[in-house]
C-alpha cells in the first residue's frame, strides 16, 4: 500500500517537473518611465499582452526617472549586460546607440508582418536603412486654454483650424486683454503693476521641444538639413526666438520662463494655474491631455498662431528591442503589441499618447475610438490632429545636437529670456561659439 | 610570541577595511585615472588619447573654468558662513534653557528631511510668482526677486539653502562644547573674566580642533555640491550654477564623454587634496591640541 | 537682573532660529493637506479651506508606499549590523593591536572621506554587474561591513584615551583579543555606537543614488525612489508628494529626538580633538 503510495507520488511529481519545464515561460523585461498614472496605464498592457500570449511573461520595470538619467542607467545597464529585453529609450541620443549596434534590427520583422505602410512615415526610425525602432506616440505641440477665463474676459475663443489660426500678433493682443493685474489693469495702461499680476495671458514652454513649431512656422531653424551648419543667426530665427522673449519681457503677457533645460522637477505646475484661472492659455504638448482629463474645468484647444505659415512638431520617446535580447522574436511581439491602438487603447483615448498608426488618423471609426472622450476637448481633430499632416520630426539625426543645444545654444537663450540680451546678440554669439567649437559634424545616417 | 599573536589577530581584525579600500576605493580610483586618458562612450570600445582630455580641459573646454568659478565662490562663501551660523546656533543649544531636546530636534530637522524633498519644497519657496520668499518681500515692502531664474541671484539663493541644512555641523560643534572641562571655564570667570574674554581664552582654542574638522570637511563637501544644483536649476541660468560636478556628471551621463568626466574627476580630486593640505598646513598655527597626539 | 536679561535672548535667538529652520517643514506639512489647486494659488494661502487627509491615503494608492517602507527598513537594520560589526573591530586593531602598517592604513581611511563619490560611481556598478550584485540589495549592504572612515575616526580617537591597564590585565589573565575588544572596551563605547547607529539610521533611509544607481525592479524600490516616482518630469503630484515626504521623515524625527542626549554624548566621547 505504502509502496504504491509512494510510486503515484513518485510518478506525479516526474509528471509535474516534466510539464514544467516544458511550460517553461519565456521571461521578457520592459523598462519605461513616466508617471504614476502612465505607470499604472503600461503595466496593464503588459498584462493584457500575458493574457494574450500564454507563455510569455512580462516584467515591466518601471524608472523613476526620465531623460537625462535613463540614458545614464541604459549606459550603465549596458557595461554590466543587464539591458532590458525592449521599453522606452531616450530620443535624443538613439542614433549615436544605433551606430553601435545598440538595437535589433526589426526589418525583417516589420517586413514579415507587413506593417511599415500601416504607420505614420514619420513613426519609423531607420538607421542606415535598417528600421531600429518606432516612436512610442506621435505627440504634438498644443494651444490649451480655459473658456471660462476668456469669457470672462470678453476674448473669443481662438479658432480651432489650424490653417485659419490667430496671427501671432492677433494671439498677442488677445493675451495682452487678458493679463491683468490685482486691480484690474492690463499691460500698457497706465498704472498698470507687473509685478502683482492675478492672471496671465499665457505660458508658452520654452524648452527644445517646444522651440519647433515657433522656428519652423517663422521659416527658421537651428540645423541646416546637412548638420555642417547652425541657423540659429538667420534673421528668421532670431525673429521666433525675439517673439517668445518679448512675451515675457516687452508685453509682460508671461510670467517667469523657467529654465531652457527641460527639467520641471519642483516647478509649479501650469496645468493647475490654468484650472485656477492664473494663467488664460499654456502651450505644452498633447501628452498634458492625460492630466487634464482628471481635472475638472472646461478646457479648450486652439490651433496655435502662426507667423509665416502653419507649423507642427512631431516628437516623443522611442519604442526599441535591445540588440542582446535573448528572445527577439517575442520581444517584438511585445513591441508590436505596445504599438497597436487597438490593444492599447486607454493610453491614446486617456489622452496620453497619439497613435502612430495612420488608419487611427484617417478612418472615422478608429478616430472616434481616441477622440470621442471628454479627455480629448472639442477642437482638438482640427487644431492638432490634422496639423501633424506638416509636422516635422524633431531633428535627432544630428551628430552631437544634444551637446551643442545643451552647451551653446540653452545658456544664451537663458539670458535672452530673462531679457538679459537680445535675441540678436545672443544667437550671433552662439552661433559664432558652435561654429567654433568642432561639434557640428554632420548627421549619422 | 606577544608580538605575532598582536600581529595576526591586528591583520585578521582590519581585514574588512584593507578589502574594502582595494576593492572600494582603489580599484575604482585606478580605473577612473586609467579611464582619463582614453575617449570613451560607455558603447563602444576605448579610444588611447594620452593627455588630450586634459589639454582639451584647460584649454578648450569653455565650461570647465565657468564651474571652477562657480565651485570655488559657492564653497568659499557658504563654508566659512556655515561654519559661523553652526557655531552660533551650537552655542545657544549648549545653554540651560527648559525644552533644549525639542529645539536641538527641530535644529537638526532639515538634515533629516530627504534631498529630494528639501530641493522641491526650496524651489517651491523661490517662485518669483506664487513662493512663500517673494510674499514675505512683498509684505514687508521689499522688491521681490527671481531667486533660481536670474543667473545673478542663483548662487546666493544656493548659498542660502545652504545654511538651512548645517544641522550636523552644528551637533559636533555642540559634542566639542559639551567636551570642554568646566574646570576651565570656571576659572575664567572666577579670574573675573567676561563672556567674550571667556571666549576667546577658553572656548576658541578647545574647540580649535573641531573648528578645524567642520572646515576641512566643509570644503571637501563644498567642493562637491552636486544634487542641489542638479535638481533645482540644472546648472542655469546660463550656467551661472554650474557646479564641476554638475559638469561632470553632464559629461558622462548626457553627452557619453566618460573619458573626459573621468579626467574632471581627476582634477576635482587633486583639487579637493590640495585644498586639504592647505588647511592642514594652517593649521599648525591656529588649532591648540591638548594632551599626546600619536 | 543681567541673568534673565541673557536668558531672553537666547530664548529669542532659539526662536529666530527655530522659525527659519522650522519654515520649510511648516510649508510642507500645509501642502500636505491641500488641493493641488489650492497649493498654487495666489497670493499663497497659509492654510487649506478644508484639510485633504485624504492625500496620506492617496500616497499609498499611488504606489506601493508600504513595501518601499519595508524595503528600507531592511536595508537600514542590515546596515547598521554591518556598521556594528566592521568599524568597531577595525578600530580596536588600529589602535590596540601593534602591527606594520597601522598608521599607514588609519591615514588611508581618512584620505578616502576626499575622493568626490562620481570617481568611484561607475567603475563601483561595473564591478557589482561583475558580482551579480545589479538590481539587489547587494550593493547597498556589503560596503557597510568594509569599514567607514568617519566611525573609523570616531572610534579611534575614543579607543586611544583608554589607557592600556585594562587590556593588560585582562591579557595577563589569559583573554583574548577578542574578548577584550567585546566584553572590556565595546562597553565603554556605548555613546558612540549610538552615534553610529543614529547616522547609519539617517543615511539608510535617506539615501537616494544608491538606490537610483542599482535597483531596477520596483518591487526592491526604498522610500527615497519612492519619492522621486512622484516628481516626474511630466508632472508633479505635489499634494502627494508632501504627504508622503511627511511619512518619510516622521519616524527620523522620533528616532532622533529619542537618541539626541545619547547622540551627542557620544559625539563628545568620539572627541574630534586631535
Amino acid at each position: 500500500m505504502r509502496r504504491t503510495a509512494l510510486a503515484i507520488c513518485t510518478a506525479l511529481l516526474a509528471i509535474g517537473m516534466a510539464t514544467g519545464i516544458y511550460a517553461e515561460n519565456v521571461k521578457l523585461t520592459f523598462m519605461f518611465w513616466g508617471s504614476p498614472a502612465e505607470k499604472d496605464a503600461i503595466t496593464k498592457a503588459c498584462k493584457d499582452f500575458e493574457g494574450a500570449n500564454p507563455g510569455i511573461e512580462v516584467t515591466p520595470l518601471y524608472a523613476v526617472y526620465s531623460g537625462a538619467e535613463y540614458d545614464a542607467k541604459m549606459k550603465a545597464m549596458s557595461e554590466s549586460d543587464t539591458l532590458p529585453d525592449c521599453g522606452y529609450f531616450a530620443s535624443e541620443t538613439i542614433y549615436s546607440y544605433a551606430a553601435n549596434d545598440f538595437f535589433l534590427d526589426l526589418t525583417p520583422y516589420v517586413k514579415a508582418d507587413n506593417m511599415e505602410k500601416d504607420y505614420l512615415p514619420q513613426a519609423w526610425i531607420k538607421f542606415k536603412g535598417k528600421i531600429i525602432g518606432a516612436y512610442t506616440a506621435a505627440e504634438a505641440e498644443v494651444m490649451y486654454y480655459n473658456k471660462d477665463t476668456l469669457t470672462k474676459a470678453g476674448v473669443p475663443l481662438p479658432p480651432t483650424d489650424y490653417k485659419k489660426a490667430w496671427t501671432w500678433d492677433e494671439a498677442v493682443k488677445y493675451w495682452t486683454k487678458l493679463t491683468v493685474d490685482t486691480k484690474g489693469k492690463h499691460p500698457g495702461e497706465s498704472g498698470f503693476d507687473p509685478k502683482h499680476i492675478a492672471c496671465f495671458g499665457v505660458n508658452h514652454e520654452v524648452w527644445t521641444g517646444m522651440l519647433w513649431p515657433r522656428l519652423w512656422g517663422n521659416g527658421g531653424d537651428i540645423f541646416t538639413a546637412d548638420a555642417k551648419d547652425v541657423l540659429i543667426d538667420k534673421p528668421e530665427t532670431i525673429k521666433a526666438i525675439q517673439q517668445l522673449a518679448d512675451l515675457r519681457n516687452k508685453y509682460m503677457v508671461m510670467s517667469s520662463p523657467g529654465l531652457t533645460e527641460y527639467n520641471s522637477t519642483g516647478k509649479t505646475d501650469p496645468k493647475v494655474l490654468l484650472q485656477n484661472g492664473q494663467i488664460a492659455f499654456y502651450v505644452s504638448g498633447a501628452w498634458e491631455l492625460l492630466d487634464f482629463a482628471k481635472m475638472d474645468f472646461p478646457l479648450g484647444v486652439g490651433a496655435l498662431p502662426i507667423s509665416k505659415k502653419p507649423a507642427q512638431v512631431y516628437i516623443s520617446g522611442v519604442n526599441v528591442v535591445f540588440n542582446k535580447t535573448k528572445h527577439p522574436a517575442e520581444a517584438w511581439k511585445l513591441q508590436k503589441w505596445m504599438m497597436d491602438p487597438s490593444k492599447t487603447t486607454e493610453l491614446y483615448s486617456g489622452g496620453l499618447w497619439m497613435p502612430t498608426k495612420s488608419s487611427w488618423y484617417t478612418d472615422k471609426a478608429d478616430l472616434a475610438k481616441w477622440l470621442e472622450n471628454p479627455a480629448h476637448p472639442k477642437g482638438f481633430k482640427e487644431a492638432v490632429v490634422d496639423s501633424m499632416a506638416v509636422a516635422r520630426n524633431e531633428p535627432l539625426n544630428i551628430k552631437n545636437s544634444n551637446q551643442i543645444i545643451s552647451e551653446y545654444l540653452n545658456p544664451e537663450l537663458d539670458k535672452v529670456w530673462q531679457g538679459k540680451d537680445t535675441a540678436e546678440n545672443a544667437m550671433k554669439r552662439a552661433a559664432a561659439a558652435i561654429r567654433k567649437s568642432g561639434l557640428l559634424q554632420g548627421l549619422w545616417n | 610570541m606577544h608580538c605575532k599573536k598582536e600581529t595576526l589577530w591586528g591583520w585578521i581584525l582590519v581585514s574588512p577595511l584593507a578589502l574594502g579600500l582595494t576593492v572600494w576605493v582603489a580599484f575604482p580610483l585606478g580605473v577612473a585615472i586609467s579611464t582619463s586618458l582614453f575617449k570613451w562612450n560607455m558603447i563602444s570600445k576605448p579610444i588611447f588619447v594620452g593627455l588630450q582630455n586634459y589639454s582639451f580641459m584647460l584649454f578648450g573646454d569653455h565650461l570647465f573654468w565657468q564651474a571652477l568659478k562657480v565651485t570655488l565662490v559657492f564653497t568659499l562663501t557658504s563654508v566659512p558662513l556655515q561654519m559661523l551660523l553652526a557655531f552660533a546656533a551650537a552655542l545657544l543649544l549648549n545653554t540651560q534653557v527648559r525644552g533644549m531636546g525639542v529645539f536641538r530636534t527641530i535644529f537638526y530637522l532639515p538634515a533629516l528631511i530627504p534631498i529630494m524633498v528639501s530641493t522641491a519644497l526650496w524651489m517651491f519657496l523661490y517662485n518669483p510668482q506664487y513662493g512663500l520668499f517673494n510674499l514675505i518681500l512683498d509684505n514687508l515692502g521689499l522688491p521681490t526677486l527671481q531667486w533660481l531664474l536670474d543667473s545673478a541671484t542663483v548662487i546666493p539663493s544656493l548659498i542660502i539653502m545652504s545654511l538651512w541644512s548645517i544641522g550636523n555641523v552644528v551637533i559636533i560643534f555642540l559634542a566639542g562644547l559639551q567636551g570642554i572641562p568646566k574646570e576651565l571655564e570656571e576659572a575664567c570667570i572666577i579670574d573675573g573674566g567676561n563672556y567674550w574674554q571667556r571666549m576667546r581664552a577658553v572656548i576658541l582654542p578647545q574647540m580649535s580642533p573641531i573648528i578645524f574638522y567642520n572646515l576641512v570637511m566643509g570644503i571637501i563637501g563644498g567642493l562637491q555640491t552636486f544634487t542641489q544644483p542638479y535638481i533645482m536649476t540644472n546648472g542655469g541660468p546660463s550656467n551661472a550654477s554650474l557646479t564641476l560636478m554638475l559638469h561632470l556628471y553632464k559629461q558622462a551621463f548626457n553627452f557619453s564623454k566618460m573619458g573626459y568626466a573621468n579626467a574632471l574627476a581627476v582634477v576635482l580630486l587633486l583639487m579637493t587634496i590640495a585644498v586639504s593640505l592647505l588647511v592642514f598646513r594652517s593649521s599648525r598655527s591656529w588649532v591648540y591640541y591638548e594632551g599626546d597626539r600619536k | 537682573m543681567k541673568r534673565t536679561l541673557n536668558r531672553c535672548l537666547v530664548y529669542v535667538a532659539l526662536l529666530f532660529g527655530a522659525t527659519f529652520c522650522l519654515l520649510p517643514f511648516l510649508w510642507q506639512l500645509r501642502s500636505s493637506i491641500m488641493t493641488m489647486p489650492e497649493l498654487f494659488s495666489y497670493p499663497p494661502k497659509l492654510l487649506p479651506a478644508d484639510p485633504q487627509w485624504k492625500n496620506y491615503r492617496d500616497v499609498f494608492a499611488v504606489m506601493p508606499f508600504g513595501r518601499y517602507y519595508l524595503n528600507t527598513i531592511i536595508l537600514v537594520l542590515w546596515n547598521i549590523a554591518g556598521v556594528l560589526f566592521s568599524n568597531i573591530s577595525i578600530a580596536f586593531a588600529l589602535t590596540r593591536l601593534r602591527f606594520k602598517g597601522r598608521n599607514l592604513l588609519f591615514a588611508l581611511s581618512i584620505g578616502t572621506l576626499m575622493i568626490p563619490t562620481s570617481v568611484t560611481m561607475i567603475p563601483t556598478f561595473i564591478e557589482w554587474s561583475w558580482f551579480g550584485g545589479l538590481n539587489t540589495f547587494l550593493p547597498l549592504i556589503v560596503p557597510s561591513f568594509f569599514g567607514n572612515a568617519f566611525f573609523i575616526f570616531l572610534l579611534v580617537q575614543f579607543f586611544r584615551t583608554i589607557p592600556f591597564d585594562f587590556d593588560e590585565a585582562a591579557l595577563i589573565d589569559g583573554a583574548s583579543y577578542p574578548r577584550i575588544m567585546v566584553q572590556i572596551i565595546l562597553p565603554m563605547a556605548k555613546p558612540i555606537v549610538a552615534v553610529m547607529v543614529i547616522f547609519t539610521f539617517l543615511n539608510t533611509w535617506n539615501d537616494f543614488m544608491g538606490p537610483l544607481l542599482f535597483l531596477n525592479d520596483q518591487k526592491l524600490y526604498t522610500l527615497a525612489l519612492g519619492l522621486k516616482s512622484l516628481l516626474s518630469s511630466y508632472n508633479s503630484y505635489w499634494h502627494i508628494l508632501m504627504a508622503a515626504a511627511t511619512l518619510v521623515v516622521l519616524p527620523l524625527i522620533v528616532v532622533f529626538f529619542l537618541g539626541q542626549k545619547s547622540f551627542i554624548a557620544g559625539l563628545t566621547m568620539g572627541g574630534i580633538k586631535g
